[in-house]
């Protein structure tokens, strides 16, 4: 199982245009490396993250690759993997490099 | 496919799934192997829907639209690997029903801890378990809906059944908070209170016990699976999107 970094974004940037599609204008998501997520100027809410994260699970599941964003781990990290789009990014890499490993 | 104009169809959908608007209803029931969980699943696949069942052991069910999973609901593993499974078969779910169950009528003071905490395990863990799990199928569904078991040893406070009736109440509190919690995904979660119906679950209470119970309800009789299934009818069916967080007890018991 080969996935490249770019893979991983354009998961995320698919995820992040599928959120905006029920959000009005002045309240979409715009698409940057350091895009607040969750936390601190986040755009999202606990259940706005929570909806996010199982549908990129389900964009991995869909090419067989099983990850588990929101367990204990994550949430239990000092710094939240999910404090920007290149936090999260970074984070679902290092999933599944272990998990390819 | 095209996504339609209006966004607020799509909001809950992936652009990308062929199956985004298959009208194919499907349920997940747990506990399916008899009693009320096997009445259910024949129900259900009479109404057309797409059922999948799930129990420890063998079910009886043979069907083209039934595939079964033996899994133990509190192995967390094993409920992750039928998730997995179940994807590979379906993109969305339509009911979740977490029907499995069980009890110990016993006092309180002489119930050994290792019985309190398979109940606990199985009733409230095995219940949570599922709504986890299935939200991300739950959520691409039109009109999805979770449907918990309680019982009327809850509103009753029945001597004799605390753990059972504590993890039934936790069930309750689940029910009404995943209400609001899963609400921004349109899932509805209910909950049915059956009042004694002749199962394996009260196989083992004597007589005169069941009979003083019946006394209590307004309706003084024995419930049937029908009953069941007709309240469950209710919560499932579309026109009840604006009915979630209810708990309702057979037999006219209100607390």
């Amino acid at each position: 199982m080969t996935v490249k970094k770019a893979d991983i974004e354009n998961i995320v940037s698919e995820a992040i245009e599928m959120t905006n599609l029920a959000r009005e204008n002045d309240q979409k998501i715009p698409y940057a490396a350091d895009t607040a997520l969750y936390g601190p100027n986040g755009h999202l809410d606990s259940m706005g993250l929570v909806a996010f994260l199982i549908d990129i699970e389900e964009r991995f599941m869909d090419q067989d690759i099983h990850l588990s964003l929101s367990d204990e781990r994550a949430m239990s990290q000092a710094k939240s993997p999910f404090r920007s789009i290149h936090t999260l990014i970074d984070y679902i890499d290092s999933l599944i490099k272990e998990i390819s490993s | 496919m095209s996504i339609p104009a209006d966004s607020s169809l799509t909001s809950h959908h992936s652009a990308h799934d062929p199956n985004e608007l298959d009208q194919t209803r499907t349920a997940l029931i747990t506990g399916c192997s008899r009693g009320l969980g096997l009445a259910m699943t024949e129900h259900l696949l009479a109404q057309g829907y797409r059922v999948f069942g799930c129990a420890r052991g063998e079910s009886p069910t043979e069907h083209e639209r039934y595939t079964h999973f033996r899994v133990d609901v509190t192995d967390e593993h094993a409920v992750t690997q039928l998730f997995r499974q179940l994807r590979t078969e379906t993109k969305t779910l339509t009911a979740l029903i977490n029907n499995a169950g069980i009890a110990s009528m016993n006092a309180f003071a002489l119930t050994p801890s290792e019985t309190a905490r398979r109940i606990l395990n199985v009733n409230v863990e095995g219940t949570m378990l599922f709504c986890q799990k299935a939200l991300g199928l739950l959520k691409r569904a039109k009109h999805p809906r979770i449907v918990n078991f309680t019982t009327v040893a809850v509103p009753l406070n029945l001597a004799g059944e605390a753990v059972y009736a504590a993890s039934k109440s936790a069930v309750e509190t689940l029910t009404r908070i995943l209400a609001k919690e899963y609400g921004s995904f349109s899932i509805t979660c209910n909950a049915i209170g059956p009042s004694p119906i002749d199962t394996a679950l009260i196989r083992n209470v004597p007589s005169a016990k069941i009979e003083a119970l019946l006394q209590q309800q307004a309706v003084q009789q024995k419930a049937t699976s029908a009953d069941v299934i007709n309240l469950l009818d209710f919560y499932l069916r579309p026109e009840s999107d604006m009915i979630s967080g209810q708990i309702v007890y057979l037999g006219g018991i209100f607390s």
